[in-house]
């Protein structure tokens, strides 16, 4: 009890520096210039010159508090299971989490239509679709390989629907509960094929609801995520949550956090899955 | 899905229709500056090629996208009789790089369009948008500046409304309605079909602007 308070303690402790430090200089987009060779025209303003001109005012954006999303690396050997599930739910209710109800983003795998199979390699592999419970009337496509995130209307589904160029090949549901920890908001959840129960893998959510500058908030996030690594690893688990931050700026995404950021990491995260399955496919064989 | 009218007018009489449309909408105008740009499907990419428009409001002081699908018209006796258009119509609001994302997914440029003139939104049985541009081309790769009108002297009136499949029947009933009211300064009809310019736009005109829309036509 005393510890959790001395952590609580410190996180304000943290809040409070980190509010009173001066305004970090941030790599901000409007600052960039890029370079132009000479005799290349110019494109009229309202198109983009490269992907770091993307949000250019960022105080336009909605403000929205940061997050982190982290996947669960099985060890060497192991696999996830639903045991592991609800050990991580009940870490996150011994750390006296409050639990607040169920959360769930869908996440679509688009492969595209070909007349000629062998041109396949001509299309992006991996187009990606998220919806996420945040803001429930948008939808967001990622190519990875493009370093490309696009924020659209729901509505944008039934276009590529009538497109008929490109139609989904597979979707997952990420969904679970989420938890209230003073200024901090978890979600831990599976990953699961839309129509079945199989367990392809566990996320969690790290959201610090003060903040929305990334910068800003690294090391009260690292922070937590100590602590949280720490509490996790007393159980014993097969296991250990992974975050790695996508290069944000390559997708033209500032330092203010908004909901493409969460896209970018959800496909990020997707992609460590993948991987990992593929890694334990191969060690089988 | 939408109900949908076009005619044309002669830019000499567009003051005028303006001053008709400020009566009957009894709302102002919003400029519009509109960049379109029309993709297609390359060759290989679905079983049917398609077509996607990518519609940049350039009014805006952050120009905002809109990715654009129209679909096929409705068909049959019944569509037939009817002196509107019904067709499919999607729209979303997209970030900018949507055209970086379109030529990833690999949509290739078919041609673009620069629209400017100016609208009316009001509701008169159905939610109504009356839209009046000159519509050019560009010379260069997305030169809005150096566009050129591709017909000279002549402007666009779109008249479009939101239906449903429900509800289509009471839209075009609207929209009929409301082109009666604009019938001596141009005619409209479904797209594709061209009526040309009407022969008592001059006189029509002529007293709009005598009287700035007092007589009743």
């Amino acid at each position: 009890m005393t510890s959790i308070f001395l952590l609580t303690v410190g996180f304000l402790q943290q809040i409070y520096s980190d509010w009173m430090a001066p305004p970090n200089v941030l790599v901000c987009c409007s600052g960039h210039k890029v370079p132009r060779a000479s005799g290349v025209r110019r494109l009229p303003s309202h198109f983009p010159a490269t992907n770091r001109r993307y949000n250019r005012n960022p105080k336009k954006s909605k403000t929205m508090p940061l997050k982190w999303v982290f996947n669960w690396q099985p060890n060497a050997g192991s696999t996830v299971n639903s045991q592991i599930l609800n050990e991580v739910s009940q870490c996150v209710e011994s750390m006296n989490g409050v639990k607040e109800g169920r959360w769930k983003a869908t996440l679509t795998f688009y492969k595209p239509m070909l007349r000629d199979q062998a041109l396949a390699g001509e299309f992006p592999r991996e187009f990606i679709g998220i919806s996420l419970p945040e803001q429930p009337n948008k939808y967001y496509f990622i190519l990875r390989v493009n370093k490309i995130v696009l924020e659209a209307d729901s509505s944008i589904q039934l276009i590529m629907e009538k497109l008929q160029s490109y139609k989904s090949r597979v979707a997952l549901n990420f969904e679970g509960f989420q938890y209230q920890l003073g200024d901090f908001q978890l979600r831990v959840g599976k990953v699961v094929p839309t129509h079945s129960e199989n367990l392809r893998g566990i996320v969690m959510e790290v959201e610090y609801l003060p903040i929305s500058s990334l910068e800003k908030s690294k090391l009260i996030m690292d922070e937590f995520v100590d602590i949280w690594q720490d509490a996790v690893s007393k159980r014993s688990l097969p296991g250990h949550f992974m975050h790695i931050e996508p290069n944000f700026s390559d997708y033209g995404l500032a330092d203010h956090y908004t909901s493409q950021h969460t896209a970018v990491q959800y496909a990020h995260v997707m992609g460590q899955l993948i991987a990992t399955v593929q890694a334990v496919q191969a060690g089988r064989n | 899905m939408e109900c949908v009218v076009q005619g044309i007018i002669e830019t000499q009489y567009v003051e005028a229709l303006e001053i008709l449309l400020q009566g009957l909408c009894g709302v102002h105008k919003e400029s519009l500056r509109v960049h379109e740009i029309c993709l297609k499907s390359g060759p290989n990419l679905g079983f049917v090629a398609s077509e996607v428009r990518l519609l940049c409001d350039l009014e805006q002081s952050e120009p905002t996208w809109t990715v654009k699908h129209v679909g096929g018209a409705m068909r049959g006796a019944g569509a037939e009789q009817i002196s509107v258009l019904v067709r499919s119509m999607v729209e979303s609001k997209a970030s900018k790089n949507v055209l970086r994302l379109f030529y990833a997914l690999g949509y290739k440029l078919d041609h673009e369009l620069l629209r400017v003139g100016f609208t009316f939104h009001f509701q008169r049985g159905a939610q109504i948008t009356v839209t009046v541009s000159s519509v050019s081309k560009m010379l260069k790769l997305h030169a809005t500046d150096d566009a050129v009108s591709i017909t000279p002297g002549i402007q666009l009136v779109e008249v479009t409304a939101p239906a449903t499949s429900e509800n289509y029947n009471e839209v075009v009933a609207a929209v009929s309605s409301f082109c009666e009211y604009l019938a001596p300064l141009l005619h409209l009809s479904k797209p594709g079909v061209s009526t040309g310019v009407v022969p008592t736009a001059a006189a029509a005109a002529a007293s709009l602007m005598s009287d700035g829309g007092g007589t009743t036509l």
